[in-house]
């Protein structure tokens, strides 16, 4: 009998799968010590990784579509060197979440867009589908959490950029029902230097009415400004530092910080030396600022990979936020702040995107605005 | 609903089977295979939904409104989500045209259900709901890309014709000079992945070359959303007797339209007159706008317009029993796709007519059941047993027209 139970103890022992990340024996130890993460003692490094196997990162930008498109054959699962992304890496960088980008590259414009959007999303969908011990598709808020529970890392479809909607709202909410959540307010006639025209409030306030963030890293200073004003949900910056620390003209001025403040909105910090700097300091310096002007509820991290920027020495890849976080420990994050730095803003938006539709759906129809009547 | 505040015109007298017809509506309502209302939609009010509501009255506008659907024992719609092909932007439209769809469901929910699935139709059919599907009309809807086919079936695309009456680069249309042949070697593995996914492969609109390579490359059931037999009219658009023999086998099902212009001999060539007219006046000769119906009343002042009747589409259905068996036809009204009906069914109201004339031929219910609901419920499902399979098999094709057609 002894014998029989040996054996079955072993055949589960077989089918183990990895240290699950949400049940750290460490954890209990962890949530004992009260007061600022740096005042306790051990190694920060140590600490990060305690710390990330119950609040994995939710990663607000990966190029890896399009890098896969290229690709003639690849293996996530196993580990894939041609890439900074794959689920050993992710799992070892505590990943729980990534917004997998649509972007286009420059050129691509009208149907052609449109049609290399469908394709990309379709490309995300059957890599989730071909490794389903590691990704999961996820739509909401809740179902980051679902798929973080379950042990895999959920995806979620977006950034797409504006010239993916072929400037027509039918096809925005089409792209919403294949799952898209977050869109790029650049590159289309409605979101330009010039800021948003009618039509492209129009189309924000349909964002709104669907649930689809509005990303505006990348976006003029009008566009931001009035983006700002007109939705009535959070606003994302997944790729944008602080320009006070490190001019690029993606990074954020101080002021434009303390407005995202007031209105809620999230800021994703890259990890690419070119917007943030060539080290982990760097980084954390630009945490760290962002932190002081629009407050701890409004920062957040993008890990930018394979879209084909170089990154900080030691943040080369998806395993490397561990790093990050122990950078952080040392300078005192609290336990609270890096909660909401590495998951809980990226649920608040989304949670907060999903709530502004269910009140929008209430009041407005879909909306049959043409970009010819409102930018004639 | 009743049918008392609509009025059928028949023409002559009422036939004495129009009771009966209902009552056989009534338990097996129509699956019609092709209603291209979200193109008049879109032509004549730019999707204002609200400017052309079904709700109301809009036999001034349009074939289709609710009350009409209603009155026809319509129980099963698939809404043609067609865009022109000789225009740049078909994948953009195309989307256009779903949201249409979408929007038109969520503004009737108590008249429309969205179905996905045959056991969605059934479902509605119990509810007493009109069962609303989508087709594509054209290959040209997804632009050469496998992965934008799988794109219009995660939207509820559930089948698509491989042409509309041009060429594209993988197929040959009816309408068209041969170029391709049939199918291209791309062509057979958008059918093949059309299989795969559970989209039904629909072959009205290609040529007789296309239909063969399309049943000779198909695993799943085929179907003929709105196309009627050439052996009864000679016209390219309808479907010859040897490829109506291949359905037993197939499973398929051939949906008969109505167009004066496929069905009717006389009409085919009072058509072709006519469309020399409309182009000689600068317009598309398929044109339903004010304008270009204007054009066309006067041609029809000088040349009058034969007309079709009940009788001739019962005529084709007779002929398509004969040769491809009752467990291998529909309906295909294409009503808002065309200028012109045949007498008596007018509109979307007049399916009860066709019943009745084929209760006067003798046809069974159980027949008429076959007819309406039974065959077009199962070959979806049919498409979808299929699909199960061969996902379990293989992964989506990413093929491209360069590599298989070089």
């Amino acid at each position: 009998m002894a014998e029989l139970q040996d054996e079955l103890h072993l055949t589960s022992e077989v089918g183990e799968l990895d240290p699950p990340a949400v049940w750290p024996e460490s954890e209990p130890a962890l949530l004992g010590t009260p007061g600022p993460a740096g005042t306790a003692g051990g190694d920060p490094l140590e600490r990060a990784h305690a710390f990330l196997a119950a609040h994995p990162v939710a990663d607000g930008y990966s190029g890896l579509p399009w890098v896969l498109r290229h690709l003639p054959w690849y293996d996530l699962e196993l580990g894939e060197t041609s890439v900074d992304t794959d689920v050993p890496r992710m799992r070892a960088g505590h990943v729980g979440a990534v917004f997998c980008s649509l972007h286009l590259p420059e050129g691509l414009a009208g149907d052609r867009a449109v049609g290399a959007t469908l394709e990309q999303l379709d490309l995300v969908k059957t890599v989730v589908r071909a490794h389903p011990e590691g990704l999961r598709m996820t739509y909401s808020a809740s179902g980051l959490t679902d798929a973080s529970n379950c042990g895999r890392v959920a995806v979620v479809l977006g950034p797409a950029g504006a010239g993916a909607l072929g400037d027509s709202l039918g096809i925005l909410r089409a792209l919403h029902t294949l799952g898209l959540r977050v869109l790029t307010l650049a590159g289309a006639s409605w979101a330009s230097e010039a800021g948003l025209t009618r039509f492209g409030e129009e189309v924000l306030r349909e964002m709104n009415r669907l649930g689809v963030l509005a990303d505006l890293s990348g976006t003029s200073d009008a566009t931001t400004g009035r983006a700002l004003a007109v939705s009535k949900a959070p606003v994302v910056f997944t790729r944008s530092a602080a320009r006070a620390l490190r001019p690029h003209p993606v990074n954020l001025p101080d002021d434009v910080l303390i407005e995202l403040g007031a209105a809620k909105g999230l800021c994703l910090v890259p990890l690419t030396a070119e917007q943030a700097g060539p080290s982990v300091r760097d980084v954390a310096d630009h945490l760290d600022h962002i932190r002081v002007l629009a407050g701890a509820e409004c920062v957040g991290l993008s890990g930018t990979y394979d879209s084909g920027a170089a990154h900080p020495q030691d943040l080369s890849d998806a395993s490397c936020y561990p790093r990050l976080i122990a950078e952080l420990i040392s300078r005192g994050w609290s336990e609270s702040d890096l909660a909401l730095l590495t998951w809980g803003n990226v649920q608040r938006v989304l949670r907060g995107a999903d709530f502004t539709a269910r009140a929008a759906q209430q009041r407005r129809e879909p909306s049959s605005a043409k970009i010819a009547e409102l930018d004639g | 609903m009743t049918s008392s505040s609509v009025s059928v015109s028949t023409g002559s007298a009422p036939s004495p089977s129009l009771g009966r017809a209902r009552e056989l509506l009534a338990e097996f309502p129509v699956v019609d295979g092709h209603n291209d209302l979200p193109w008049a939609l879109r032509e004549q009010v730019r999707y204002d939904l609200g400017a052309r509501d079904i709700a109301a009255d809009q036999s001034a506008h349009l074939h289709t409104d609710l009350a009409r659907l209603r009155a026809g024992g319509v129980g099963a719609q698939y809404w043609s989500v067609y865009v022109r092909s000789d225009l740049p932007g078909a994948v953009t439209a195309t989307l256009e045209q779903i949201d249409c769809v979408r929007q038109l469901i969520d503004r009737h929910p108590a008249d429309l259900r969205a179905a996905l699935t045959a056991a969605d139709m059934e479902a509605a059919r119990a509810e007493g709901r009109i069962a609303s599907l989508m087709g594509a009309e054209g290959g040209h809807s997804i632009d050469n890309s496998l992965a934008a086919l799988r794109g219009l079936y995660a939207l509820g695309v559930r089948y698509m014709t491989l042409t509309h009456n041009d060429n594209i680069a993988w197929a040959d249309s009816a309408t068209d000079v041969p170029t391709v042949g049939g199918l291209s070697a791309f062509g057979r593995e958008v059918v093949r992945e059309m299989n795969r996914e559970g989209m039904l492969v629909d072959l009205s609109h290609v040529a007789a070359t296309t239909m063969r390579d399309a049943l000779d490359t198909s695993v799943a059931p085929v179907v003929f959303s709105h196309s009627s037999a050439r052996a009864v009219c000679d016209h390219p658009r309808n479907i010859p007797d040897d490829v109506l023999e291949r359905l037993p086998a197939n499973g398929g099902v051939a949906m008969v339209t109505f167009v004066p212009k496929f069905v009717l001999q006389a009409a085919v060539d009072w058509t072709a007159a006519a469309d020399e007219n409309m182009r000689a006046h600068g317009f598309h000769h398929l044109d339903t706008t004010a304008e270009g119906m204007k054009i066309h009343r006067v041609f029809e002042e000088s040349n009058p317009r034969p007309v079709a009747t009940v009788a001739t589409v019962a005529d084709h259905l007779d002929h398509m029993r004969e040769v491809a068996g009752i467990d291998h036809l529909g309906i295909g009204g294409d009503y808002d796709g065309t200028a012109f009906t045949p007498h008596g069914l007018d509109d979307v109201s007049g399916y009860p007519n066709l019943v009745a004339e084929l209760l006067d031929r003798g046809w069974s219910s159980a027949d008429l059941a076959k007819l309406t609901w039974q065959n077009s419920v199962r070959v979806l499902g049919a498409a979808e047993d299929v699909a199960r399979d061969l996902k379990a098999r293989r992964g989506p094709s990413n093929a491209t027209l360069e590599q298989l057609d070089g």
